[in-house]
């Protein structure tokens, strides 16, 4: 396998690094030829580029692009920090104490296969297209992920770590804080990190079926003005701000849990 | 020995009897969490506590379920008919992201040009929500059944392939090398040790894009359906009838639970040769 | 050795499984006794029983059958006198060595100062320094278990329970853990009993062997050793001792 001719390592090289600009190449390339014969169905690159000038010149609903991404992130963080403070209390509790899991497990069990965007019609019905339904709502879907993981996480703790807490004296809150938590953090983690993206899925969807500002906002008018550009435009800021919260918690998750990195 | 045996006997009997007991225990106290709930929203409704026309009754929930089964009043179908649409969605849209999106993980994961190739255009791809492809599709498609299945497509094929790639990715080395000592060409070594390695991992992430599917189905037929459970609680909602939208949601649920069981009867099918591992 | 005082008693100790197939003995009346000061090596050839039985021995699991007399009187539950080292090392792998090694101080609410002066004069003893901040992934089998060994001491107990510590290194190392271990052992005298399956490690170390049988765990024979320490293990009173040893032992495979 090592001997290869020098001709062939070259090709090998090539291939290796060409292959993925070419595939980029191919998006662009493909992206401007369809949009330049089907203008209805596609905005040309150019277009999503001046619509996402104008949408700092001309604002939207009074505020310009920042403005509507921070008002759905502003939602997402604030369900967020609700949702982590009581996914994982709770995920906790039925992941140690078996009557607790036994009681309140099955009600849990019973509203976790609801998807969170089907509580939208019904949010709305209770409490109109506020602040507070959006945030009730991403608090739904970040809530469910977290609570599995944090429980989960809790059950994995190896009977033998137990035995360690106990035989050298720890009594029941000391032995949770000390090894079970640490033990569940990696799983808890990776509870918040789908906490994230299905809270930034959930926002969207809850901001286009109703909202004055928001990401979710900016896609249903576009698409009801038949503004394709500002859709796209719209799409594209939703998925950079989705891959940019993805990679800070991934830098997180090295701080908060550094034995699992090295 | 045997006043010995007789005692553990004994003994046996009495533990199987006291985890009976245990079990019964807990059962009752499960079905006393569910019990506890239902009681409560019906007093809150009864008591006048929250106002009926926002929040129906468990009871009045179960008669529209019963009245829906074959009544088409106010969605235009029965449940049974929208359950069809959006298992026809849901299904095909979900079916189709496994057969492409699996042999493509699998194959990116295995071959390193596949990999530099597909990677790009996927990590684009990838991070766009679902649910922000449902204006773009239905600009280009309409809202038919192709329509949304193309976006539930988009929605089971990203756990698809990332699961595929990394299950292949952990196969062992050494089994890998043991092959290729056997003179094992690179496809063979594929099909019969880099596969099933990844099988656990792909199983992990179809039962992801079963859940992705699921849930963007209700969006998409909320946005943009003329049948379908997320239809249904969509018109529930505009013509303020809390009763149909949370049948809908029960509706939702139970299917989402029965698929996701089907599905855990398939893995456990599949992966047999890995149980009491 | 007149002037022996018991420490531990094991009286008629015995420990069935029930499972809703069935039910399985694994330890079948044992007893013996666990002299004040001593090395004692409990050498087990088979697979079941001896975890179970520390694990009965320090307390977090109960017996079928039998008692356990600690210090003259009957003794129930956990006891917080008696350290162990485990087998399968169980250190806490989000901990620093020197967290792990403080952990149960901690427990006890000590101050960290206080108690991370302790931890690190037992990372000192076990020849840890300069790893204190390490995580358990990073260090090898051998130094790992250094830790397990660290552990248990800072712990202070009167009575340590060492379960296979040295099984999973390879044989180079296993000679070095022994050594270590015994100079530890005279630098700070505490009742140790020591688990293994190894006939050369038991008479190495052990002032008595208290040889099980395989499953259900039974006591066979009991060795006093009085081979002066060091020792050398082509000795002809260590390999005789061996011998015999060897020769009444039940094989297990």
């Amino acid at each position: 396998m090592d001997r290869m001719s020098s001709g062939q390592k070259t090709v090998r090289t090539v291939l290796y690094w060409g292959l993925p600009v070419l595939a980029v190449l191919l998006i662009i390339v493909g992206w401007i030829t369809f949009s330049a014969s089907h203008p209805d169905l596609m905005p040309a690159p150019v277009d999503v580029w001046d619509r996402f000038i104008r949408t700092f010149t001309r604002p939207i609903a009074k505020t310009t692009l920042i403005g509507h991404a921070w008002a759905s992130l502003r939602r997402v963080l604030i369900a967020l920090l609700i949702a982590w403070a009581f996914g994982i209390g709770f995920g906790i509790l039925i992941g140690w104490n078996r009557k607790a899991r036994a009681f309140f497990g099955s009600i849990f069990e019973v509203i976790r296969p609801i998807p969170p965007i089907a509580w939208i019609p019904i949010v709305i019905m209770w409490f109109g297209i506020g602040e507070f339904p959006k945030v009730l709502l991403v608090f739904i879907g970040t809530f469910v992920p977290l609570v599995i993981n944090t429980s989960a996480g809790i059950e994995m703790v190896d009977k033998i770590n137990l035995h360690v807490g106990r035989i050298f004296g720890g009594n029941d809150m000391q032995i949770l804080k000390e090894i079970v938590i640490p033990t569940a953090l990696p799983s808890i983690f990776a509870g918040i990190r789908t906490s994230v993206s299905s809270g930034w899925t959930t926002v969207l969807a809850a901001e286009m079926m109703g909202a004055q500002q928001g990401l979710g906002s900016l896609v249903t008018r576009g698409w009801q003005g038949s503004d394709l550009s500002l859709v796209l435009v719209a799409v594209i800021t939703i998925a950079v701000i989705g891959a940019l919260l993805a990679v800070i918690l991934q830098q997180l998750e090295k701080v908060v849990c550094p034995w699992n990195s090295k | 020995m045997a006043a010995d045996k007789q005692k553990l006997e004994a003994k046996w009997a009495e533990y199987l009897e006291n985890q009976k007991k245990d079990n019964v225990k807990y059962m009752l106290l499960s079905a006393a969490g569910i019990l506890t709930v239902l009681v409560l929203w019906q007093a809150v409704v009864m008591l006048g506590l929250v106002d009926s026309r926002l929040l129906p009754p468990p009871t009045e929930v179960l008669s529209t379920l019963i009245y829906k089964l074959n009544n088409t009043v106010p969605d235009g179908n029965t449940l049974g008919t929208n359950i069809i649409a959006s298992l026809q969605v849901a299904l095909s849209g979900f079916c189709v992201a496994i057969v492409i999106g699996v042999p493509l993980g699998l194959l990116m994961g295995w071959w390193t040009y596949a990999d530099r190739f597909i990677r790009p255009i996927f990590e684009l791809v990838r991070p766009v929500p679902p649910i922000a492809w449902i204006p773009l599709v239905v600009v280009w498609m309409g809202v038919g059944l192709k329509a949304k299945a193309l976006i539930i497509f988009f929605t089971a094929f990203v756990p698809c392939v990332i699961n595929s790639y990394t299950g292949i990715k952990l196969t062992s080395q050494v089994l890998i090398d043991v092959s290729r000592t056997f003179g094992a060409p690179n496809w063979m070594i594929f099909w019969k040790i880099g596969i099933p390695s990844s099988l656990p991992m792909v199983f992990a992430g179809i039962r992801v894009a079963l859940g992705n599917s699921w849930s963007t189905l209700v969006a998409a037929e909320m946005l943009a359906a003329s049948a379908g459970l997320g239809y249904m609680i969509q018109i529930g909602r505009t013509v303020a009838r809390p009763d149909i939208v949370i049948v809908g949601m029960v509706v939702i649920g139970a299917i989402g639970a029965i698929l996701s069981a089907i599905l855990s009867r398939c893995e456990k099918y599949f992966l047999r040769w890995k149980v009491n591992r | 050795m007149e002037q022996q005082v018991k420490r531990m008693e094991i009286r008629h100790l015995s420990k069935t499984f029930f499972s809703k197939k069935g039910y399985f003995t694994a330890i079948d009346d044992v007893s013996f006794d666990v002299y004040d000061g001593e090395f004692l090596v409990i050498l087990g050839p088979g697979r079941c029983g001896k975890t179970v039985m520390l694990n009965i021995i320090a307390g977090v699991e109960d017996a079928t059958e039998g008692q356990i007399i600690y210090n003259g009187k009957e003794w129930k539950g956990l006891n917080p006198e008696i350290g162990m080292v485990f087998q399968k090392l169980a250190l806490m792998s989000f901990k620093t060595v020197i967290e792990n090694v403080e952990l149960a101080l901690k427990f006890r609410g000590m101050k960290k100062e206080e108690r991370r002066e302790i931890a690190r004069h037992y990372i000192k003893l076990v020849g840890l320094e300069g790893f204190e901040n390490y995580y358990p992934k990073q260090l090898s089998g051998g130094m790992q278990q250094r830790v397990g060994i660290a552990r248990a001491y800072a712990a202070n107990p009167k009575l340590l329970i060492m379960d296979e510590p040295f099984g999973k290194l390879d044989a180079q190392t296993r000679y070095q853990m022994q050594e270590d271990l015994l100079k530890i052992w005279e630098k700070e005298k505490r009742t140790i009993i020591f688990v293994t399956n190894n006939i050369e490690e038991a008479c190495y170390l052990g002032d008595r062997i208290i040889l099980l049988s395989d499953c259900p765990a039974k006591v066979k024979e009991v060795y006093p050793i009085d081979i002066p320490r060091p020792r050398d293990m082509v000795s002809r009173e260590f390999l005789e001792l061996r011998t015999t040893i060897s020769d009444n032992t039940d094989l297990s495979i």
